[in-house]
């Protein structure tokens, strides 16, 4: 494999565990617009465990996971107050406020940027991912599955019939906290170089799009969005990279037909490109009513 | 009278407004009772306060001898209230088999069973009983649908099977002949005395008069707030207070 | 006297972020929307106004470039048409049919895909470099007792609160401006009260349109400089002002836009560039987090789920 795919690869497996770090708390009702933020946190913090106190990776990631889901949980009970726009504004200024903390300690490199010595592999990095997988879909198959999808179609319900909503919320936003650190570390060792400025709105705003676009239904949507988000740029370059002629334009071009495919999607698709309604026909051949649950 | 659930004296107020004022009235063990009254009696409030969704005033509720007026929402269930809604509300996202088994959730809720899958295992057997209810009251033809898009008097019955698989000791039921057709409305009939021939208690709130006297034993009237009446169904309609609570605010019952 | 010249830059800058800010809270206020293509309109604006300026019309339409005054009139008008453009794709799928968390981010995505859009077009038609705008007036300054007030600055701002204050009284005042806050109100019980929402959102969008491009020009003729990433830091700043000034609300957005900017300049007058994104975002969260209706807010906007 060539270095070039190598690398889209791991980006993938990275983009798949961040995806589904913001597929938890949204599967049971919360968006969260600060992905950036918690990413950020995972990342500095195995920089910091592996550079600053020289540790080895299989410390430095775990460790990133827990101080990272540390973080969540401790502002889950302020931030899960809020509500709709007020939550999408909190959490995203939540993600400027550690951006700011970060470029001003020092310690960390401030705004010049952080070295990373350990490098982990495209092994290591598809081992969390498949991980991340399984966990997810095992998690959506229990009865505390069951909980946040209650719990995001009506809240009040859910707790009439005995569903811990703040539980629920407070839980799925910290392991959403514990995957999106986990894929900060990984970006760090795998980069081998961090600079606050790379965890922005633009990531927090992009990892928001691969769960809206891929689908919050099933756990299948944030992998597929996570996927042709990661492919979807890289193939509007193979014609420049191949040196086809004019191949440029559609390079040039690629965020705006990038930005009219998610305007389009959310005409024709608004509830994202995998529903339940296609996973259980996908599965069982087809669903008895047509109409049922493809809009619904 | 052996009661399963009791009001005393209990006040309401939203903004000044007297919602529920001085309400005391019993629910016998085992009994199909109706709560009726012209718009804006507070009938709902009632309902909203028996399941925690509002706080009481003043005065007390008591269910089965305990009291829960301080009772917080999510735990009520387990004191077995359980109930259905004026306008649906069942999760439009899960399926007919995933709403049954939300519930069940009051008797799952251990950590073990949380993180236990329900599909396959020994987490199976939830699903397997909620399967078993659906077949027992005629709706085994949808397990696996997404309930959005279902018609409107199935998800109807969905919802009292949903409210059943939490063991209730009693059943409140929102306007649930609303909206349904004549053998819709038969067929809820027959499923509620299924659920009452169960031992479950019943309480109804109800426009339908002509529902209400063919299932209720025992009816409870409210207009504005206050409790105006209490008996059988044949004599609500010669008590005075009742037919002028009627009458005054034009609403035929 | 160098503080009260900081105050004054303040409120001019802060006149910027009012007409921003307006904007948001009028788009969060009545169809609980998050619309982030308001920092791209305001781009539109200085960007169209700088290239017909500069390169005159497309297709060899015009002699070279255009006087600054008709440069900025088409741009104001080229962003009243993106907005509308943004509503026929966004507003118009929001009616999901559950109330639920995720489909209200319908219009929430495609709004982030016309930021794409727009900003990634005007990129390719113009290019991502920062350019100066021909600068209209030459040493227009008042001067007294040693402050310098730049009179087109002073304009400026009397002309956003004066939008402000007639944009405010035709919501109080019309028939449209009446069933544009039983919008705010009750989507379902306005459809009942005869208002037609599709014709009435879309005067919305223009509404806020116009208020982004006006910013969008009138800061492109303060500050003399524009680039496709211009909206992105006014567009911050002016959320933050929405959010102290209560979600929703007109005047606490007012209110709100001139805080920001006289904090602005005076916390990098005293403290420099860096800690203003922790003080500016910090306030924020702490007032989201604390009192989330804002400085003169009320708590209903903006709880209905996403």
């Amino acid at each position: 494999m060539s270095g070039y795919w190598g690398g889209i690869l791991g980006i993938l497996c990275i983009n798949i565990i961040f995806a589904y770090s913001i597929f938890l708390p949204a599967a049971s009702g919360q968006l969260n617009l600060g992905g950036a933020g918690f990413m950020a946190i995972g990342a500095y913090t195995a920089a910091f465990l592996n550079t600053g106190l020289e540790m080895p990776m299989w410390i430095t990631i775990p460790g990133a996971a827990l101080f990272t889901a540390a973080i969540s949980f401790v502002i889950a009970f302020p931030i899960l107050r809020t509500r709709g726009v007020y939550m999408v504004l909190a959490t995203f200024a939540f993600a400027e406020v550690v951006a700011g903390i970060i470029i001003n300690m020092d310690v960390v490199g401030g705004a010049s940027g952080y070295e990373v010595p350990s490098y982990a592999e495209l092994g290591l990095l598809s081992v969390f991912a498949i991980g991340t997988i399984v966990f997810v879909f095992y998690l959506l198959a229990t009865r505390f599955g069951l909980s946040m999808r209650a719990v995001h179609d009506d809240e009040n319900v859910a707790a009439l019939f005995g569903v811990k909503v703040r539980f629920t919320q407070v839980m799925t936003f910290t392991i959403g906290g514990a995957l999106a650190g986990i894929a900060g570390a990984l970006y760090a060792h795998q980069y081998n170089y961090i600079e606050i400025q790379y965890f922005n709105i633009l990531i927090s705003i992009f990892v928001l799009l691969y769960i809206l676009i891929g689908g919050t239904q099933t756990a299948w949507g944030p992998l597929f969005g996570a996927i042709l988000f990661t492919f979807l740029p890289e193939f509007l370059r193979l014609p420049e990279m191949a040196g086809m002629a004019n191949g440029g334009v559609l390079a040039e071009w690629r965020f705006v037909i990038f930005g009219t495919f998610l305007v389009a999607v959310m005409v024709f698709r608004p509830e994202g490109l995998i529903t339940r309604a296609l996973v259980d026909r996908l599965r069982h051949g087809h669903v008895p009513d047509d109409a049922a649950g493809e809009t619904g | 009278m052996d009661s399963i659930l009791s009001f005393t004296e209990v006040h309401k107020s939203f903004g000044g407004l007297k919602v529920i004022d001085d309400v005391t009235f019993d629910v016998a063990r085992g009994s199909r009772t109706a709560l009726i009254g012209p718009n804006g009696a507070g009938k709902t409030t009632i309902f909203n306060l028996i399941s925690g969704i509002y706080d009481i005033d003043a005065g007390g509720m008591t269910l089965d001898g305990a009291d829960i007026t301080e009772t917080p929402i999510q735990d009520r269930i387990s004191h077995g209230i359980s109930r259905s809604f004026q306008n649906i509300r069942l999760m439009p996202h899960l399926s007919t088999i995933e709403n049954v088994m939300l519930g069940q959730h009051t008797r799952a809720r251990g950590m073990v069973d949380l993180f236990k899958p329900m599909g396959w295992g020994p987490g199976r057997r939830w699903a397997d009983m909620a399967e078993d209810a659906l077949t027992r009251f005629g709706l085994e033809t949808y397990p696996g649908q997404v309930v959005g898009n279902l018609p409107y008097g199935i998800r109807k019955r969905i919802e009292v099977v949903r409210a059943m698989m939490a063991d209730p000791k009693i059943l409140l039921l929102d306007e649930p002949a609303a909206g349904l057709n004549k053998q819709e409305t038969t067929e809820l009939q027959n499923l509620l005395r299924q659920v009452s021939d169960q031992g479950v208690t019943l309480l109804v709130v109800e426009h339908d008069m002509h529902f209400v006297r063919s299932l209720c034993e025992q009816v409870v009237v409210l207009n504005f707030g206050r409790k105006i009446f209490e008996g059988t169904p044949e004599q609500v309609h010669k008590d005075p207070g009742v037919l002028e609570a009627y009458l005054g605010t034009g609403d035929a019952a | 006297m160098l503080i009260t010249q900081q105050v004054i830059s303040g409120l001019m800058l802060g006149g910027i972020y009012v007409m921003v800010a307006v904007a948001f809270t009028l788009t969060i206020g009545m169809l609980n929307f998050l619309n982030f293509t308001i920092p791209p309109i305001f781009m539109i604006a200085g960007m169209t106004s700088w290239g017909l300026s500069y390169y005159g019309l497309p297709f060899g339409l015009s002699d070279g470039g255009l006087h600054w005054a008709v440069a900025l009139l088409i741009g104001l008008a080229v962003a009243a048409a993106a907005s509308l453009l943004v509503e026929r794709f966004t507003y118009r799928y929001l009616k999901a049919k559950y109330g639920d968390a995720t489909e209200h981010a319908i219009p929430l995505v495609s709004s982030l895909g016309f930021l794409l859009i727009f900003e990634n077009t005007m990129i390719i038609v113009l290019g991502s470099d920062s350019q100066a705008f021909p600068v209209p007036f030459h040493d227009a300054n008042l001067r007294f007792s040693g402050l310098i007030i730049s009179i087109p600055q002073l304009v400026c701002l009397f002309l956003s609160l004066g939008a402000v204050w007639l944009l405010s009284s035709l919501l109080k005042g019309t028939r449209t401006g009446r069933g544009l806050r039983s919008i705010a109100e009750n989507p379902d019980v306005s459809t009942l009260l005869g208002v037609n929402v599709h014709r009435i959102v879309p005067v919305m969008f223009l509404i806020t349109g116009l208020l982004c491009g006006l910013a969008g020009i009138i800061f492109t003729l303060n500050y003399h400089e524009v680039s496709a990433y211009m909206g992105n830091e006014v567009a911050a700043k002016a959320i933050a002002a929405m959010v102290i000034g209560g979600l929703g609300n007109i005047w606490g957005a007012v209110a709100g836009g001139i805080i920001v900017g006289v904090v602005e300049t005076l916390s990098i007058h005293f403290f420099g560039a860096d800690t203003i994104k922790i003080s500016v975002w910090g306030i924020l969260l702490m007032v989201l987090l604390i009192k989330p209706q804002g400085l003169f807010g009320h708590t209903r906007i903006g709880k209905g789920k996403f």
